[in-house]
């Protein structure tokens, strides 16, 4: 089934265009990483898929629907996003990023939102530390924080804005585990990242976006191994060099 | 906008007050003060009617004295024995001539403790209708200044611009001007009498109720610039993150921007605090006989202005010292774990 569907978005801040004619389609269980050159559109094109941003022109879906037919906030329900600064509630602890979601938008009750926030706390390894707070925790602990805060949604896509751009080296294993596991899980995930090595092991596709377009999309190893065009090459090349 | 930088830095002074002061110093600060308000709330009940009734019918008639009239209320500290010492160092000094400044000023002080034993009681009496002034009208403009901020931060164009000239007009207008025009143009003080605010204790009376409005109202706009500037200050990405989740804008300003908000907000209070309990002064210009009013009565009664302004300058110092500190205390009480009190990672 096609989860994610995006066609033909352009996007311009002020006259400087962001977005020309992007296309892709993803579905249930794919993971997709999207890389490029910084001021590619990666982060916009991802926050246009629960509108964060908007969009100029174009059409996205999510199971079939036009997301501009869904209430923002009932769309952003069912979209869980992952961000490169963490973006914790810094007075809430561990468990209390979490279940603010799950009590003030999905109305659970407290007892029930805690007892899910706990599972999802476990399952990025964080059960010890829900009561937290994230001034308190490493850059990756939080990072693992924000993604159970997402994941606790219960979304049907999760989006990842560089989540490990902002780690010391040292700590961006465990979130990357975490984002393994959840590819293994079958969760559908479309990912800007710089992270190669996940990408080419966790990804089903791997998109190339330059000066807001997709410049080539395909499997990771045709991508690495065989590119078709030039800009692909150098720009992955500088990563192969590195491994 | 304007201002913002300067608010910033008065929040930094405000805060510094007490903060920067030695811990000794602090609890010597502590102790002074605890001297000071536990005479003061004892002095309180001793001449509190609803206190009165309720002894009284709890059996003890003579517990509490509400029916002594403020003027004729007697100290619980004796002003003899210091008399006594002015008198005695007095003698000394005239033996030793005119050489002896040093003495002099001990008679002086001695004096001045003599004389503040006697006019306590009243003044006391006066710091009742200075704290519950500064305390009713600071909360008051508290629950006006939080959506007056969110109003000029998250408001939009209207909304924001009518809280901006709510905000500059009582910023920009003497809060003495402010008093006037609702004593005296819109005779506020009959409508408030009209209602029921006869000053029959423990009613208050109509001038302290208008003073209550003036100053809620002059209150609110000082402590919304606090707020705003302290709403502003949080990181977007958290409001961002928000939103992911799927909380809409009041659901953010509640649960994420508010609370953290306010706390950064607490130095910045904390001065509106201390200068309401100052300004408040100002309702004696409207007869309320809060503490100025009570020592500038005791004044035309003895002549003795100079010591009755330096006693009570010392009562509002006992007030303004102790509310920073305890401000101090809540600030550290509701702080978040691993950060400081401008938001930052310790």
């Amino acid at each position: 089934m096609t989860l994610l569907e995006l066609e033909d978005i352009e996007k311009a801040y002020e006259n400087e265009e962001v977005l020309h004619g992007v296309s892709l389609g993803m579905e249930q269980g794919d993971v997709e990483v999207l890389v490029g050159p910084s001021g590619a559109g990666k982060s916009t094109l991802l926050r246009c898929v629960n509108r964060l941003t908007e969009i100029d022109a174009g059409t996205i879906r999510l199971a079939g629907e036009s997301i501009h037919d869904l209430d923002s906030n009932d769309l952003r329900q069912r979209v869980g996003m992952v961000f490169q600064d963490f973006n914790l509630f810094a007075h809430r602890t561990a468990r209390g990023n979490v279940t603010l979601g799950l009590e003030e938008v999905l109305g659970m009750d407290h007892d029930e939102a805690v007892e899910r926030a706990e599972a999802h706390l476990d399952q990025v390894g964080l059960a010890e530390q829900a009561d937290s707070y994230p001034a308190e925790l490493s850059g990756g602990q939080q990072q693992r924080v924000g993604i159970a805060r997402a994941l606790a949604m219960d979304p049907e896509l999760m989006l990842f804005d560089e989540p490990t751009s902002s780690l010391d080296p040292e700590l961006i294993g465990d979130v990357l585990a975490v984002m393994n596991d959840l590819a293994a899980e079958g969760m559908t995930m479309l990912c800007v990242t710089h992270e190669m090595g996940f990408a080419r092991s966790a990804a089903d596709t791997l998109t190339m976006l330059d000066g807001g377009r997709i410049v080539e999309r395909g499997p990771p190893e045709r991508l690495f191994e065989n590119p078709q065009h030039e800009r692909t090459e150098s720009f992955l090349g500088q990563f192969t060099d590195f491994e | 906008m304007t201002d913002g930088n300067t608010t910033d830095d008065l929040a930094d002074e405000r805060a510094s007050l007490v903060e920067q002061v030695p811990e000794r110093r602090r609890i010597a600060i502590a102790i002074v003060g605890a001297v000071f308000w536990t005479w003061l709330l004892a002095r309180w009940a001793y001449h509190n009617a609803l206190l009165d009734v309720i002894a009284t019918a709890l059996g003890f008639p003579d517990l509490i004295r509400s029916e002594v009239p403020v003027l004729v209320r007697q100290g619980w500290i004796p002003g003899g024995p210091f008399r006594a010492v002015a008198d005695a160092v007095a003698g000394v000094a005239n033996a030793l001539g005119p050489a002896d400044v040093l003495l002099e000023w001990l008679v002086w002080l001695a004096d001045l403790a003599a004389f503040a034993a006697t006019i306590a009681p009243k003044l006391a009496d006066g710091a009742f209708i200075t704290v519950y002034l500064t305390v009713v009208s600071l909360l008051l403009g508290l629950v006006i200044a939080v959506p007056l901020a969110v109003a000029r931060v998250y408001g939009g164009r209207v909304l924001s611009t009518l809280s901006l000239g709510y905000t500059e007009l009582i910023r920009g207008t003497p809060l003495l001007a402010q008093l006037f025009f609702l004593w005296y143009a819109l005779q506020l003080g009959s409508v408030a009498r009209a209602i029921g605010f006869t000053g029959e204790p423990p009613i208050p009376q109509a001038a302290a109720m208008v003073a209550v409005v003036g100053f809620t109202i002059n209150s609110a706009a000082y402590q919304a610039e606090y707020i705003r500037s302290a709403l502003q200050s949080i990181d977007a990405g958290q409001l961002t993150a928000a939103r992911a989740v799927g909380l809409d804008m009041r659901g953010t300003i509640r649960h994420v921007v508010l609370p953290q908000g306010l706390r950064l907000a607490i130095p910045g209070w904390t001065n509106e605090f201390v200068y309401l309990i100052k300004y408040s002064s100002l309702a004696a210009f409207i007869t309320v006989p809060e503490l100025f009013r009570a020592a500038e009565g005791v004044g035309s009664d003895t002549f003795r202005y100079t010591k009755v302004y330096v006693i009570v300058g010392l009562f509002y110092l006992a007030l303004v010292l102790t509310t920073a500190l305890a401000m101090g205390r809540f600030e550290a009480a509701v702080s978040i774990p691993g950060l400081d009190s401008s938001g930052n990672q310790e």
